[in-house]
């Protein structure tokens, strides 16, 4: 290979190159080699780098003694010095200082103008090199700062992802992946502080599983997170376009903006009741559900997400309380009513404390010979702003709410202090009737406090009677059995209020030390017809099993004369009503009757 | 303010980055300003800093040469930096074309400027990970998809260590590389002595990558030595680069002024 006069060698770049083998280019390169390495690092071996600079000797040489000089060929020494990373000033300096000193004289030129020719040539690679030197700087630095814009960008993607990640971690429900309490808030808010055009109203729709307690209850919380899962997925699905939130359990949020009326929701909350209809399949159980939707549609002008979320739930309570399975629309009255009623309830601790409660009582009166046997206590609420309030208007709130018992407590002991007083001319004074509710009756010291209440009062046993409906008597566990046992037993009078109107389980009056049976009021109504022989009848039958189990019969709501001939006729102990008297103070009860 | 714990690193290019800095005494131009002040600082501290990198560059050079010499054609080089002139895969490439090479750096600016310099070599990839997760490292998908665990591996961990402090457990880190590598792979470590350097000249040098991301870990040469825990050390075992199997016996003069330690680890077994 290669011609007689030259030799090959393998450049850094894997080309082979042929030179001729010109005295002194060796010595040259060595030398060369030797002052440029170690000004900076050269990523070949030392017999690679004399070989790159060998050739480039040849080529400056071939340069040196052509005519005319080519100067091209000194840049593209220089080029490729730099090329090679022999890229430091000290490189440059080293290369001027070997070439200026030995090019000539190891290549044996002595011609006058080599030394010319020489500085034209070194002042052509100098410049070849400073010109690649700079544009290979201007090149890195730029590729610097590429590199570090990218990275900047790919950060700030990154952080932009992780933001918006942590931001969908906050804003979304993690078993559901519907949107959370906190974005429906956003919405709404953004939806009433800064309404798009002609957006002036908008509607929600509060929705709630009908007895998921029962699912999770029978099922486990699996088949309960599972069914949840699936009602979010078909409302997500079926209400496409409207915000579906979960707010936790099994409440689920709708936003419908943008409404021109109540239909608008009323349509969607249709279609979410019938995506919740279709039985689903989890876990191997096809599961059958219903839910309940509290609907508010109204202006967006005087709202606030507050308000909105609130009344929508009070009408979901109306749904349910409805029995369920069905949308309720809000209803602003009622919704006054509502809150009314809860002020109230609220008020009670307070009208305790401040004694703004008081007592009428009714007679109950005998049919037999008119004297009156007993008289019932009903709690009057004297209301600093309402006035006088019924208990039909705050009891029922009391009961709800177990205000109950110290108001209860309360009558109790207010009618026992009462009665203790009564007396009426020559007979035995009446008794004092007192409605005892399902939580006092329950009540394990109940027994312990009547006893209290009749020794500091100095009430005979016998002068109290209790009554408790017959709703109490099915709803009442074993210990209040005994308890009512107890009370029995210490003599108090049990009476059973309502009579006929609940399960009536006769069951419990062979079980139970009852003295009395009050009749409901609905029956005797009945008998102002001539013709209403269905309720007398009932009536008969019910004095006559009341006798033949040693119990008396009080008819209650007796409003005319008719009535209470007719309940006399039929064999009725005593009567309570309009008939025999309003309700009013126990006084002046009394003194009519001196 | 604290930055919340999901939030990637910042970009932050005016802090020194001891990538660029070294970048800046092999003489290249991939270095900001505030690079360039940090290395000058350096280089008043130390005067050999550019001949310690380039001795450093050249260890690296004859050891990827003996390595693919020793018929490794995987490498895994750890704490990469900018990958400029005399990297390890145009090295490896250039006599093995089919050298396969993994870097890592923690820099994100080196990675997005190696994976720039590295665009269209299908042989060769950078991936953005600390030599401080090392598990994450060996189990990453881009690390797995080019080196074949089953086959021996060099792992390259050069210049580096001295920015691992002994309360990061560099033994611990490297037994969790070691563990991950199957036998015939290699383990290439260099990184700055103290020895032989007086007190102040070290401090200086402290001081100056202070200003970094990686405060400086001198180590002397039994410590180093211990960190090849596992492997057996070829020879000339562990000592001043310069001294590491020179090309001629001249380039290994003076090999203190280099200040750089470093040896070649074999995986026995």
């Amino acid at each position: 290979m290669g011609e007689p006069s030259g030799a090959t060698t393998v450049a850094p770049t894997g080309t082979t190159v042929r030179h001729p083998s010109r005295p002194g280019t060796e010595i040259f390169a060595r030398a060369w080699a030797k002052a440029v390495s170690g000004t900076s690092y050269l990523p070949m071996t030392l017999a690679q780098l004399e070989a790159l600079l060998q050739r480039l000797t040849e080529q400056l040489a071939t340069a040196l003694l052509a005519e005319p000089i080519d100067l091209r060929v000194g840049h593209r020494v220089g080029t490729e010095l730099v090329a090679a990373h022999i890229a430091s000033a000290e490189g440059l300096g080293r290369t001027v200082e070997v070439v200026q000193l030995r090019l000539a004289r190891d290549l044996g030129l002595v011609d006058e103008e080599v030394e010319d020719r020489l500085a034209r040539l070194l002042a052509a690679v100098t410049t070849g090199y400073a010109r690649a030197l700079r544009d290979r700087t201007l090149d890195e630095q730029e590729t610097i700062r590429r590199a570090a814009m990218t990275a900047r960008a790919e950060a700030e993607r990154a952080l932009r992802s992780s933001e918006a990640r942590f931001r969908h971690q906050a804003t979304h429900d993690p078993l559901t992946d519907l949107p959370n309490r906190t974005l429906l808030t956003e919405r709404l808010s953004a939806a009433i502080d800064s309404p798009t055009r002609g957006a002036a109203r908008l509607g929600v729709c509060f929705l709630d599983l009908d007895r998921f307690k029962v699912v999770n209850d029978s099922h486990g919380h699996q088949v309960g997170d599972g069914l949840l899962v699936a009602m979010a997925d078909r409302l997500r699905r079926s209400l496409d376009g409207h915000l579906v939130a979960r707010l936790g359990g099994d409440e689920f949020v709708v936003l419908v903006e943008d409404t021109t009326g109540t239909d608008d929701v009323v349509a969607v909350a249709e279609a979410a009741l019938a995506a919740v209809r279709e039985p689903v399949l989890v876990d191997g159980h096809e599961l059958s559900v219903s839910a309940s939707i509290g609907i508010v549609e109204r202006e967006v002008a005087g709202t606030s997400p507050g308000d909105l979320m609130r009344a929508a739930d009070s009408t979901l309570h109306w749904a349910k309380a409805a029995g369920g399975a069905r949308w309720a629309l809000y209803d602003a009255d009622r919704d006054r009513r509502d809150l009314a009623r809860y002020a109230l309830s609220a008020a009670i601790p307070t009208a305790l404390e401040r004694g703004e409660f008081y007592l009428d009582f009714q007679p109950l009166t005998s049919l037999r010979d008119g004297r009156v046997l007993g008289m019932e206590a009903l709690v009057r609420w004297r209301h600093p702003e309402l006035g006088v309030l019924r208990p039909d208007s705050f009891i029922g709130l009391a009961e709800e709410t177990g205000l109950i018992v110290p108001l209860g407590g309360w009558v109790l002991a207010e009618a026992c202090r009462q009665a203790e007083s009564w007396a009426v001319g020559g007979g035995p004074a009446p008794f004092v009737s007192v409605n005892l509710a399902v939580r006092q009756v329950r009540r394990a010291a109940l027994v312990q406090e009547v006893r209290a209440l009749l020794r500091h009062t100095g009430l005979s046993p016998e002068r109290l009677q209790l009554e408790i409906t017959e709703s109490t008597m099915m709803s009442t566990a074993e210990e209040s059995v005994r308890t009512l046992r107890m009370l029995a037993d210490l003599g108090v009078r049990i009476a059973i209020d309502d009579f006929g109107t609940g399960y009536c389980n006769l069951a419990y009056l062979r079980d139970l030390p009852v003295t009395e049976l009050k009749v409901a009021g609905q029956f005797v109504a009945g008998l102002r017809a001539p013709e209403a022989r269905a309720d007398e009848r009932i009536l008969a039958s019910l004095v006559s099993l009341a006798h033949a189990l040693d119990l008396t019969v009080t008819a209650e709501g007796v409003e005319t004369a008719g009535q209470a001939e007719r309940l006399r006729a039929i064999g009725c102990d005593a009567g309570q009503g309009w008939h025999f008297g309003r309700p009013d103070s126990a006084e002046r009860i009394l003194a009519r009757l001196r | 303010m604290q930055r919340p714990v999901w939030a990637p690193d910042e970009i932050d290019i005016e802090r020194p980055s001891v990538a660029r800095m070294y970048d800046y005494y092999l003489g290249g131009s991939h270095n900001f300003a505030v690079d360039r002040a940090a290395a000058q600082a350096m280089v008043a501290a130390v005067p050999e800093a550019p001949l310690m990198a380039q001795a450093n560059r050249a260890f690296l050079r004859r050891a990827v040469q003996f390595l693919l010499d020793a018929g490794v054609r995987q490498f895994l080089d750890v704490g990469s930096g900018i990958p400029t002139v005399g990297n390890v895969h145009e090295i490896a490439q250039r006599d093995a074309p089919d050298a396969r090479v993994v870097y890592v750096d923690v820099d994100p600016v080196a990675v997005a400027h190696s994976r720039e310099i590295l665009e269209g070599n299908d042989r060769a990839v950078v991936v953005q990970e600390d030599l401080r997760h090392p598990e994450r490292i060996v189990a990453h998908p881009d690390v797995r998809r080019l080196l074949d665990f089953d086959q021996p591996i060099a792992v390259m961990i050069v210049a580096v260590l001295h920015f691992v402090p002994d309360d990061d457990r560099p033994a611990e880190l490297l037994r969790t590389l070691r563990e991950a590598l199957t036998p015939g792979s290699y383990l290439v470590l260099s990184q700055a002595s103290g020895d032989g350097r007086g007190d102040d000249e070290r401090a200086d040098a402290e001081r100056v990558y202070r200003r970094t991301d990686n405060p400086l870990w001198i180590r002397s040469r039994s410590e180093l030595t211990v960190l090849f825990d596992g492997f057996e050390l070829v020879d000339p075992g562990v000592v001043w680069v310069p001294q590491w199997r020179p090309e001629s016996p001249d380039s290994a003069e003076d090999a203190e002024r280099a200040a750089f330690i470093g040896g070649v680890g074999r995986l026995g077994g």
